[in-house]
Parts: structure tokens; C-alpha cells; sequence
């Protein structure tokens, strides 16, 4: 066999070569990219949203929710913050119905609009929303000016008034910078529902993906009767209610 | 010649020394460091001289990623640092703050007089979720 490579020899070879490789390289980056998804940025296929239906929930549920966000994020216990310094990401309100009389008792915390108004006003881009709907302070560049929470009707913002420490491993906080519900996104980058609605353990809060036609929350929203709250404003929340 | 030849050699051991002044606080490398460490594997492969230069450029990206695009992995986290690196005490049995006197981050941050903003939002110790020196 002479050691010369003629052309058409060349050709075949490589082209074998090229072709084998791209097959068994393509299937390894398809196999990586598919065992871990918290490797890959969210996207805006997925949009967070929660259904809370009033009805359903007792008082007992709410101071329950309220429990499991302190015990999960380790707000709440600023000891030298007076009344309204206190931290609050979510508190339970009563609307009263001034037609009828009728009371109802809700959660409230940040409802995580499509356009959000604390975000519009944030001079340092530290109010900020992620591809998939939740909205986050980022309090690396947080300067802590509050004109978010100025802006925000829902008063769903507080302050860090003082030095903290032993924080939650996952919930980094600080004096001087705001915070707000994050939608548990620690553990829904996990694959897991938010604290609050892990505590009430019923359908009175349905957590979700509001752009998947298969989950329960699209769903339920499809079927029920729901509400944004200040919907006049047009923020499009993605936390709805039922029942008000 | 004489004379610059003193020059040189002590340039030379005062470069040495340098590094060696770093090594010598093994005590504050914290507990799984150190153990990995006694074990003669290496966690930073990139080479612990990058980590010592670069890792606030590190953590910064990483910081960005985490936060606003839900990248969650182990790589350059913040929170695996203070799990390897944080120190328990014998006595009390609770872990020393990372930031403390003598502790990993100020032994260096100290000496050369960088302030290290990471921990007054951060936990400075390792959390409920860690699972102590495997």
C-alpha cells in the first residue's frame, strides 16, 4: 500500500470524520443541557404567578403564610425598628365591602407585575425583573433612595433600618437597601413552591406558570372568577384573587 | 557586582517570604479547606493565585448571573466559600464569622487594608442546609 493520500481518499475520510464527531457532539451538549436547568438563565417562555383564592383561606391560613415567609427569609425580628421601619413582605389586610358590609381577609405582598412601577422608578436599575416575571431588588446596587416604594401601590417594599446578622442562608439582607417578596425564587429556581404557599397545603393558593396551558394555575384562571388588585392601573399582576 | 548581587537575593527571599507569610496561617483556612487540603487534592484548579487575584471579579459575575438570570450553580457561589472556609470553634462548637479578626477573609483583607462589603447582607457562617466536613 503506497503511503500517498490521493484526493478522493482526502475527502471521504475527513468528511467521515467531520460527520461522526458532529453526531456524538451534538447528542453530549444536548445531554448536558438538559440534566440541570438552574445552569441556564430563566427565560420569558415561563411567566410566575400565584392564585389566591379569599374564600378558601381562613385567618388562621394568612397568619400562617405570614409565619412561613418570616421563618424562611428571617424578616421580622428587627429589634430596634419602630412600627412602620418593621420589615413586612407580606401582611394579611381586611377590605371591607362598603355596599354590602362584607369583610374579607387577604395575604398581601409583592404582586410581581408584567410592568412594574418600582422598576420604572429605580434610579440605579437595582428594582429589576426577571425574564420570568418575579420582581427582585438587587441590592448589590441598591442605594436605598425608597423611591420604590413610593411607587409601588401595593406598599409591598420595606426598609432595613438597622445592622443585621445570622440572615438565612439564601436571603441575604442588609441594612440600608429595600426588600420585598421574591416569590421564594431560591427555591422556585429549585423546582419548588414558594414558603407561603407550602404552609397553606390546599388549592386556597395555587402557585404556578401562568404561560403553561397544562398547569393548574392556567387552568383554575381559565374556569374562576379572579381579580387583580388595582387593576385600573393596568400593571397586569401575577398575583390574582378570587373571592374579592 | 557584589552589591547587586545582595540586591537581587533579597529581592528574591522577600518575594518568598511574601508568599510564605500567606501559607503560614493555615489555622484560618477553615475547616473543609483544610481538610481537603490534608487529603493533597486541589478544589481550585484555576490555581489558588487566580483566586487570590480575581475572585471579586468572580463572585461579581457570578452575583449577576444568580440574581438576575436564576443561574444557581455551585461555581464561584458566594455560599460555598463561607461553608469551606469558615473555621468551628473547639470549645463552643460554633463556627467563627469568616469576617472575624484572624478569620479566612480578614486575615488578608487586613493586611492590606481593603474593606469587604460582601457580609453585611451575607451570612458569615454556614447555614442550616450545610452538611459540615465530608
Amino acid at each position: 500500500m503506497s503511503n500517498t493520500l490521493n484526493r478522493r481518499d482526502f475527502i471521504k475520510t475527513t468528511t467521515a470524520t467531520t460527520a461522526s464527531v458532529a453526531t456524538i457532539a451534538s447528542g453530549i451538549t444536548l445531554t448536558t443541557f438538559a440534566a440541570k436547568a438552574n445552569e441556564n438563565p430563566v427565560t420569558n417562555e415561563k411567566r410566575w404567578g400565584m392564585l389566591i383564592d379569599t374564600n378558601k383561606l381562613t385567618e388562621a391560613n394568612i397568619d400562617g403564610m405570614v409565619n412561613a415567609c418570616k421563618n424562611e427569609h428571617g424578616w421580622g425580628s428587627e429589634a430596634r425598628s419602630t412600627g412602620d421601619q418593621k420589615s413586612n413582605w407580606i401582611r394579611k389586610l381586611k377590605v371591607k365591602d362598603k355596599a354590602t358590609g362584607k369583610v374579607t381577609s387577604l395575604p398581601l405582598m409583592c404582586q410581581h407585575c408584567e410592568e412594574p412601577p418600582c422598576v420604572d422608578v429605580c434610579p440605579t436599575n437595582a428594582s429589576m425583573k426577571r425574564e420570568d416575571g418575579i420582581v427582585l431588588v438587587d441590592r448589590h446596587l441598591c442605594i436605598g433612595c425608597r423611591y420604590c416604594m413610593m411607587a409601588c401601590p401595593y406598599e409591598a417594599r420595606s426598609f432595613v433600618h438597622e445592622d443585621l446578622t445570622n440572615q438565612k442562608e439564601d436571603m441575604p439582607r442588609g441594612k440600608g437597601t429595600v426588600e420585598s417578596c421574591t416569590l421564594c425564587v431560591h427555591k422556585v429556581d429549585k423546582g419548588e413552591t414558594p414558603a407561603c404557599v407550602a404552609s397553606v397545603n390546599s388549592d386556597a393558593v395555587i402557585f404556578g406558570d401562568l404561560y403553561d396551558p397544562k398547569s393548574n394555575i392556567n387552568q383554575t384562571l381559565k374556569k374562576v372568577q379572579s381579580a387583580q388588585i388595582r387593576a385600573d392601573l393596568d400593571l397586569n399582576t401575577g398575583v390574582r384573587y378570587s373571592g374579592i | 557586582m557584589y552589591r547587586l548581587l545582595v540586591i537581587t537575593l533579597s529581592l528574591f527571599a522577600s518575594i518568598t517570604f511574601a508568599h510564605a507569610d500567606i501559607d503560614l496561617h493555615d489555622s484560618s483556612l477553615g475547616d473543609e479547606a483544610r481538610a481537603i487540603k490534608a487529603e493533597g487534592k486541589i478544589f481550585h484548579t484555576e490555581g489558588i493565585s487566580v483566586i487570590r487575584k480575581m475572585h471579586p471579579e468572580l463572585l461579581n459575575h457570578k452575583r449577576d448571573k444568580t440574581l438576575r438570570q436564576g443561574v444557581r450553580t455551585n461555581k464561584d457561589s458566594l455560599k460555598g466559600c463561607v461553608n469551606c472556609h469558615a473555621n468551628k470553634d473547639e470549645k463552643t462548637n460554633q463556627y467563627h464569622s469568616v469576617n472575624d479578626k484572624d478569620q479566612f477573609c480578614s486575615d488578608c483583607h487586613q493586611k492590606t487594608s481593603v474593606s469587604v462589603d460582601c457580609f453585611s447582607c451575607h451570612r458569615t457562617t454556614p447555614g442550616a442546609s450545610y452538611k459540615g466536613v465530608k
